[in-house]
């Protein structure tokens, strides 16, 4: 069901506003220090990634979504868009990642716990991205609609993040960030089941 | 009609006890004084309103249908 | 009135909870005292503040200085009136600890009040530090046959006063509108599993109220913030998750908004209402521990954990909870019966 990596130009595209976004942000901000970075890190991470997801359902015209009806089972169908899209997110927080260090300096103090963070990210922002665009397909002006009902439920997520990305960067030395990972971990697995068990009811017409 | 009537006059004389305290709270103590008990007063005050505010919006919808009803 | 009982247990306990809760008189307590400094050796002289208390008809008062085990009673006692004491204490010279500041705990006891407990009362300036000398001339543990204040009581905090009352009245709403919520998410589910439309408008009909205590909840919060922290609004850790609740079901209602299929909308409603009250559990556990709060509770803040919520305050607080549940249910079946009537209208025309 991996049917998008057809579509090279819609990565490409998300790629470069990433990197335009973080130039953007260079040229008005000049030197910042580590606790900007942490939240200028997110919040490039955030926006790009509602673009990015914006397009896994309601980019899609009503004839391709009969076929895909026809042609899988509806728990197959998210699964497989959660997963291109956890992919697809993972590198594009590594890039965002990679553009930041190069026009700041890297305040990066643990590489390891800076990876298992975005990638936990990059699982929790695709499962609520994707349901969220699944639910917000269905209405008329769906992109507004998709930021107005994803940013509020994508806010816990967030600001877990946020605290193990500051631990990462040694803003805060925090022994406790097992359990912040653990719960991490906890949320994510909970929207998947949802979206695994709701996604079905939405698949329907 | 009777019940709307009866509910408009216990938020007139809600108000006109909120505009006691008002008048009297120019003195900035008054809300500090007795360990504070006029701020519990304003809060259970603050929840009778909101809930009648509720009730009011929902006789109005009860009088949209009525209307259609007539129609 | 055989379908009306609940709804006459809910007014009866928030009834109860609101006499009982504002009958009950709070404990003797010890606002404030001045001077708050002082010099050891020195003849201290306070003016104790009293809050419900009868310094001027007792008999037998006594008030301590405490560090500890070691106790110093106040040589000289004087009531100008009912709340007003002026306590003098012979202090030595050297004070039983090694810092050259000492915090004191002040102490108060009499037959009619009770003891009264006001900690870190005053701040002790000591120029020698002798601690062992001063452990051989301070009296230790004299401090004994406290009275108890006869009656029900609610315990005195200093900062909130009679504003421990809010407990009934504000926090019982939180707790309200998360059971309303719930139950909404019920029929929510409900309905998934059913396609049964009136299951739909129930939820919806929960949320609206669930929505209208989440914002009488902020207002008298507010107010009650205005008079103790001086602010209407902070940057504190569960406004803000309040103003996440609040932004999760406006979004709910502008998702209903955007639907004019029924179906389609009740299907998708329930569906969000699921998933967003499922990410906000977690809300509950994970934020809490990012930052401390300033409520009653967080972070060294006098609040009702553990010892402070005792069995009198339960006694008003948990039928205030149940009781303003009630109440929000039958707001609920109100709004509910009538989307229903409406429903049916539509149908007809």
């Amino acid at each position: 069901m991996l049917l998008e990596w057809r579509q090279k130009n819609v990565i490409y595209g998300i790629l470069l506003y990433v990197v335009s976004t973080v130039f953007i942000v260079y040229i008005s901000t000049g030197d910042i220090r580590p606790p900007v970075w942490n939240i200028l890190f997110w919040i490039i991470v955030l926006f790009a990634s509602i673009n990015a997801m914006v397009k896994s359902f309601i980019q899609e015209n009503n004839q391709r979504q009969l076929y895909y009806y026809q042609l899988a089972h509806p728990v197959a169908i998210i699964l497989s868009k959660i997963l291109y899209n956890i992919g697809l997110l993972f590198l594009l927080s590594i890039l965002s990642c990679l553009a930041m260090t190069l026009v700041y300096e890297s305040p990066i103090k643990r590489m390891g716990l800076f990876g298992l963070t975005i990638f936990l990210g990059s699982v929790g922002f695709s499962i609520t991205f994707t349901f969220v665009s699944a639910i917000a397909s269905k209405a008329d002006n769906s992109s507004t609609l998709m930021a107005i009902l994803s940013f509020p439920i994508v806010i816990p997520i967030l600001g877990t993040l946020m605290m193990l990305s500051a631990n990462a960067l040694g803003l805060i030395q925090d022994t406790a960030f097992l359990k912040d990972i653990y719960t991490l971990i906890a949320i994510d697995g909970i929207l998947l089941g949802l979206a695994i068990i709701l996604f079905p009811f939405l698949w329907r017409d | 009609m009777k019940i709307s009537k009866i509910i408009i006059t216990i938020f007139s004389l809600q108000c006109l006890f909120l505009n006691n305290i008002a008048a009297q709270s120019s003195n900035p103590d008054f809300m500090q004084s007795i360990g504070k008990i006029y701020v519990v007063v304003a809060v259970i005050a603050t929840v009778f309103i909101g809930i009648m505010i509720y009730l009011f919006s929902l006789q109005k919808k009860i009088k949209q249908l009525e209307d259609q009803i007539k129609d | 009135m055989k379908e009306n009982w609940w709804k006459i247990i809910g007014i009866g306990l928030m009834l109860f909870s609101l006499i009982f809760g504002m009958l009950t008189p709070l404990k003797p307590g010890l606002p404030s005292v001045f001077p708050f400094n002082g010099k050891a050796g020195n003849q201290l002289t306070l003016s104790i503040q009293g809050y419900n208390t009868h310094f001027d008809e007792v008999k037998d008062q006594r008030v301590w200085l405490k560090l500890g085990d070691y106790t110093l009673g106040a040589s000289k006692l004087e009531a100008t009136s009912s709340n007003l004491l002026k306590a003098t204490f012979n202090t030595p010279d050297i004070l039983p600890s090694k810092d050259s500041v000492v915090v004191f705990t002040l102490i108060s006891d009499n037959e009619i009040d009770g003891a009264s407990v006001m900690p870190s009362a005053i701040f002790v300036k000591q120029a020698n530090i002798d601690s062992l000398g001063a452990a051989q001339i301070w009296p230790q543990n004299s401090v004994d046959n406290l009275h108890q204040r006869a009656g029900i009581t609610f315990p005195y905090r200093n900062v909130l006063g009679e504003t421990i009352r809010n407990l009934y009245y504000h926090v019982s709403l939180w707790f309200a509108m998360f059971l309303i919520l719930a139950v909404s998410v019920f029929y929510s589910i409900r309905y998934l599993h059913k396609e049964n439309m009136v299951d739909d408008h129930r939820a919806d009909a929960m949320v609206s109220v669930g929505v209208v205590f989440g914002l009488l909840g902020c207002a008298t919060g507010s107010i009650w913030a205005k008079h103790t922290w001086g602010t209407w609004w902070t940057t504190d850790v569960k406004l803000n998750m309040t103003a996440i609740f609040m932004l999760i079901y406006l979004a709910y209602f502008v998702l209903r908004g955007s639907f004019q299929d029924e179906i389609k909308r009740a299907r998708l409603a329930s569906v969000y209402n699921i998933f967003a009250f499922a990410s906000i559990i977690p809300l509950l556990f994970v934020i809490p521990r990012l930052v401390d709060s300033l409520h009653p509770g967080n972070g060294g803040n006098p609040g009702f954990g553990g010892e402070d919520l005792d069995n009198t305050m339960r006694m008003a607080f948990y039928p205030a909870i149940i009781g303003m549940t009630l109440i929000g249910l039958w707001m609920a079946d109100l709004r509910f019966r009538l989307s229903v009537l409406a429903d049916k209208l539509l149908d007809r025309m």
